[in-house]
């Protein structure tokens, strides 16, 4: 007999079910992304249902964020990446590769009857051994400025290189170690401005200091502007009408009516009287400008820049140190935006306003330049996982190897720290360790080199004793990842580890799923 | 075992995303196949006796263009691969302005290279390296054998310019627009400047007469009309240019206001008000001398009425009236004067100096032009002429061409020949560079060589039998006086190589939100 105890359409999947469920939906989206891993690895285009725009992109975040998914783990695994993505901004694929891999061991220790917890058990142990071992092999250069610029250069071209810029990386590996430079230990990118404008090609993107405002300067206002002062404001510019619904004036002649039409001309008049009285010659306004008080800004010599966007205003404020006005009674109490030089440049066929000189020394943007839309937004991707990669190892400085390395060392460990476990608990690091071992397989396998052999050579030479020995991709052999200078963010490689197998653990202790009713929708 | 018959319930009710996962190697194809129909569609138009196409829009206009940015923005591709090619050939239109037809034949021919060295199962990202550097290699050779120019040495620009608009379909005209484009280009260029704004070029199109009658105006050519309802002059001499972005109609304050009459004395004092208040200001407009006058469009009010006009017109002040607010810009900076927004700030040092404002009917087209400026900014006017608008549009886009081509030379100062000579001189040297490599990076040079002489071929396939470059020098081509910018041609090569390697890179086709 049969009972009804969930409503009609929730649904239960129950222990085996469940973990096969999960299992499934993980290495699927495992499979979906992994061959975007590494200096090979291929580009996705994601085309959107609803608009039909494309994205090309190989940025794991970026492609899991943008699936639709029906599937309880696999959400787990977009979660992490995402996460990954906020905390250091690369590393997106791996964790989600990793975390994959790791359910794929679980799932055969499962047929041989393993439980779940045993393996979970198994995991710890082995993955505690794992961040131990990144921990010794991290190394610290942080006292010796030129060394560590060296480093992030390294890390930011191991970033690059597995993206599209990798054709460019040295130049962009430069352009993003002095852009993080500059911020001087801060980890906040909002000083660094992307602009993006299609034409060219991508080297000839640059950095450029200060601040660059896609507008225009107003009519007949000073193009070119030294020692600007300058007044970020979001106010009305036409004329301040009174804001009760359906006030009427009632005259009896037209005369009257131009009075009133000279009055509210005196009243603007006024306003910027206020504003010039702050001693700016450089007005920024959120909203239009209209043509009268331009003209009359215009003759008191101050530069007038209008339509500037709520993102512009906020930026420029940022960057000049200057304060939002919307009223402008009190000269001495707003705070003035101050650079340098303010002038017209032209990318491509464009006229953008540059600040240079600004404020805040660390702000600076980069002009990216690219032969498709594609190409632009994913450059920028690209950029801003080595931006923030970098900004992370400037306040965390230690470094570890990449190209397989780390993995490789990490998995060695594990395997030496399973020799010492008593009871299952020792098949299960061992699969950890397989599941390491996995990624520079993954690596190999997407250059197109025979991976098996690579990764059996690999493992030879770190029981050899060659610590720095990794995945030399242009070779298709192994090499020393000291010599290549292919490095990874120490907190990176951290990170992938711990989310890849909390988020693991988390699936393997699942042993249930339940479905809700979905929620009902009137057809339209 | 369990693990298999479970999984595939999984995957068909799972997400949708997986469905639609095709095998990389059909998705690379299926790419190819798109980017080549493409660059196919537009391939016939290349060169000088490239054909032209009509293009019909969904709100049922028509375009006839041989130009490869108009037709490719035109073609609603679907695919991503074709969707790619369409923004490579806007961002050739942007960076050189030619050879937007060129860039899209170039990727499809690399694309078709590409293909072949995939069948032979070379890996998409050694392919896409060693085409990357093989266009490194190649924008050297052009560099190298490209000659440097000079911006004083017209002749040079006149033959760059007469090559640019001999593959479109105003061709024949080439004699008439190429040295319109070089004049144009050179006064605002310095012998420093590193780019020129074509937006201080303005192009003015009228309907009459025939291509022929398109010149380059000393001075200003509007858009608009002389206002003349009320029959006012139609040609000022030494003529003082005011340009007003207020209105000269009756006042109207942004507040809702209603006028209370309570008798019909009242109604004539209202009237004779109204007439008052437009005459003072347009005496105060003639009081600054001012006899010529630019009004900007309004959309809130009348710019001005017929009674403002009659004022005008007795006070014998030429009037234009919809001045957009965009053009503002560049008729205060081209005639000298200032902007005014109010009536009160109106002054004698705010009004621009012109030997001649007149309106002249050419050819059945009416033309405002302002002639002998003082004080005149940097910018230029080109009136372009055609019998009917679709010539009179490609008249257009073909001259923009041009001038993009003397632009290029201002950015870059060099030439190369045209008519596919560098393309085989390229290739040459590419092969023979190629034999010197090793591995696989030797085929993919090679085929790179033979995807550019391939683009070739389909130039001259169409060109008449005249110059032989098979058996011809480089020297020939020059002496045919068919040149290009080098610019053109390298930023074509590399932004096609750019797209193709992201093409090749794909292996994946992911349906999201």
């Amino acid at each position: 007999m049969s009972m009804n105890i969930f409503g009609a359409e929730a649904t239960e999947e129950k222990a085996e079910n469940a973990r096969l469920a999960s299992f499934v939906g993980a290495l699927a989206l495992g499979d979906l992304v992994k061959s975007t891993l590494g200096p090979k690895g291929m580009n996705k285009i994601l085309q959107s249902g609803s608009s039909g725009e494309i994205n090309v992109t190989n940025d794991g975040a970026t492609i899991l964020k943008s699936i639709q998914l029906d599937n309880a783990a696999a959400k787990i695994l977009v979660n992490i990446s995402k996460v990954q993505d906020d905390e250091v901004g690369d590393g997106t694929t791996s964790v989600c590769v990793l975390a994959a891999e790791l359910l794929r061991e679980a799932e055969k220790l499962i047929a041989q009857k393993i439980h779940p917890q045993t393996i979970i058990e198994g995991f710890r142990i082995a993955s505690a051994a794992a961040l131990r071992a990144l921990e010794r092999a991290a190394t610290d250069n942080s006292t010796d400025p030129a060394r560590f610029r060296q480093d992030l250069v390294n890390i930011a071209r191991t970033t690059l290189s597995s993206k599209v810029l990798n054709q460019d990386k040295d130049y962009f590996a430069n352009l993003a170690v002095d852009a993080v430079l500059r911020l001087k230990g801060s980890t906040d990118l909002e000083h660094i401005q992307i602009i993006k404008k299609a034409g060219g090609k991508l080297t000839d993107s640059y950095l450029d200091e200060g601040f660059i405002l896609d507008k225009a300067i107003g009519t007949n206002s000073p193009k070119r502007l030294e020692n600007a002062k300058i007044l970020i404001a979001n106010t009305s510019m036409d004329t301040d009408k009174i804001k009760v619904f359906g006030a009427r004036i009632k005259v009896d002649s037209t005369g009257k009516l131009a009075e009133l039409e000279r009055a509210e001309k005196e009243k603007m008049k006024a306003k910027v009287d206020a504003i010039a009285a702050h001693g700016i010659n450089c007005f920024v306004n959120r909203q239009l400008i209209y043509n009268y008080p331009e003209s009359l800004l215009a003759e008191k010599g101050i530069m007038t820049i209008e339509h500037a966007d709520f993102e512009g205003v906020e930026r420029l404020a940022l960057v000049t140190g200057g304060e939002i006005a919307s009223t402008f009674d009190h000269p001495e109490l707003v705070k003035l935006g101050r650079c340098e030089l303010i002038e017209e440049i032209m990318i491509g066929e464009d006229k953008l306003i540059k600040f240079s000189g600004v404020a805040a020394g660390e702000a600076c943007t980069v002009v990216l330049r690219g032969s498709t839309n594609q190409m632009i937004d994913e450059a920028e991707r690209s950029l801003h996982d080595a931006l923030s990669v970098l900004s992370q190892t400037v306040k965390e400085t230690r470094v570890v190897l990449g190209g397989g390395c780390s993995e490789m060392l990490m998995s060695c460990a594990v395997e030496e720290e399973a020799r010492k476990i008593q009871g299952k608990k020792a098949i299960a690091a061992e699969a950890f360790a397989r599941a390491l071992r996995m990624i520079p397989t993954i690596l190999a396998d997407n250059a197109g080199y025979d991976s098996s052999d690579l990764v059996a050579k690999l493992r030879a030479a770190h029981y050899e004793g060659r610590s720095d020995a990794g995945l030399d991709m242009n070779e298709g052999a192994i090499g020393s990842m000291v010599q290549l200078g292919v490095t990874e963010s120490y907190k990176l490689k951290r990170q992938v580890v711990l989310s890849a197998s909390e988020a693991a653990e988390m699936i393997l202790r699942v042993d249930d799923i339940l479905r809700a009713t979905p929620r009902r929708r009137e057809a339209v | 075992m369990a693990a298999v018959p479970a999984s595939v319930p999984a995957a068909t009710a799972g997400p949708k995303a997986f469905n639609d996962k095709g095998k990389p190697m059909e998705v690379r194809l299926s790419n190819m196949v798109a980017a080549k129909a493409i660059s196919d569609a537009v391939r016939t138009s290349l060169g000088p006796r490239g054909m032209d196409k009509m293009i019909q829009t969904s709100k049922g206009e028509l375009i006839i263009t041989n130009d490869g940015a108009t037709i490719l923005k035109s073609i609603q591709a679907l695919h991503p691969a074709a969707k790619m090619l369409v923004d490579l050939s806007a961002a050739q239109d942007v960076e050189a302005g030619d050879g937007t037809t060129s860039v899209v034949v170039l990727a499809g021919s690399l694309l078709g290279a590409a293909e072949k060295m995939l069948q032979k199962g070379i890996h998409p990202t050694i392919i896409a390296e060693s085409f990357q550097k093989a266009a490194n290699k190649a924008v050297e050779y052009l560099t190298e054998i490209s000659t440097p120019i000079n911006l004083e040495d017209k002749s040079s620009l006149l033959r760059a310019a007469t090559t640019s608009l001999n593959s479109k379909i105003v061709s024949q005209y080439s004699s008439t627009l190429a040295p319109i484009a070089v004049a144009a280009v050179t006064r605002l260029a310095t012998p420093e400047s590193s780019n020129v704004d074509l937006r201080d070029i303005r192009i003015v199109k009228k309907v009459g007469g025939t291509i022929e009658d398109t010149e380059l105006v000393d001075g200003v050519v509007l858009n608009q009309n002389v206002v003349t309802t009320v029959g006012g002059p139609t040609r000022i001499e030494k003529a003082k240019i005011g340009l007003i972005q207020f209105q000269l109609s009756a006042p109207k304050p942004d507040m809702d206001n209603t006028v209370v009459i309570n008798d019909y004395r009242q109604m004539d004092k209202v009237i004779k008000e109204g007439r008052q208040y437009l005459l003072n200001m347009c005496k105060k407009i003639k009081k600054a001398n001012c006899n010529v006058l630019l009004i900007q469009k309004s959309i809130l009010r009348d710019a001005v009425d017929d009674i403002s006009l009659t004022f005008l017109k007795r006070l014998n002040i030429l009037v234009v009236k919809d001045v957009e607010r965009d053009e503002i810009e560049f008729l205060s900076k081209s005639l000298g004067c200032k902007p005014v927004a109010d009536i009160e700030a109106f002054t004698e040092d705010k009004l621009g100096y012109a030997d001649l404002v007149e309106e002249t009917s050419h050819a059945g087209a009416k033309v405002v032009r302002i002639t002998g400026v003082k004080n005149r900014g940097r910018t230029v006017s080109v009136l372009a002429m055609g019998s009917n608008s679709l010539v009179l549009e490609e008249c257009e886009r073909s001259l923009h061409d041009a001038l993009c081509v003397v632009r290029c030379l201002v950015k870059k100062r060099a030439l190369i020949a045209g008519g596919g000579a560098p393309e085989i001189h390229v290739s040459r040297l590419l092969s023979q560079y190629a034999n010197s490599l090793k591995g696989m990076e030797a085929y993919c040079f090679q085929a790179y060589a033979d995807a550019l002489e391939l683009r070739n071929r389909h130039a001259l396939g169409e060109r008449n039998a005249g110059i032989n470059v098979r058996k011809g020098l480089i020297s020939n081509i020059l002496e045919e006086d068919v040149v290009q910018p080098l610019l053109v041609s390298t930023s074509a090569i590399e932004l096609a190589t750019e797209t193709v390697c992201l093409l090749l890179k794909i292996d994946d086709y992911v349906q999201t939100r």
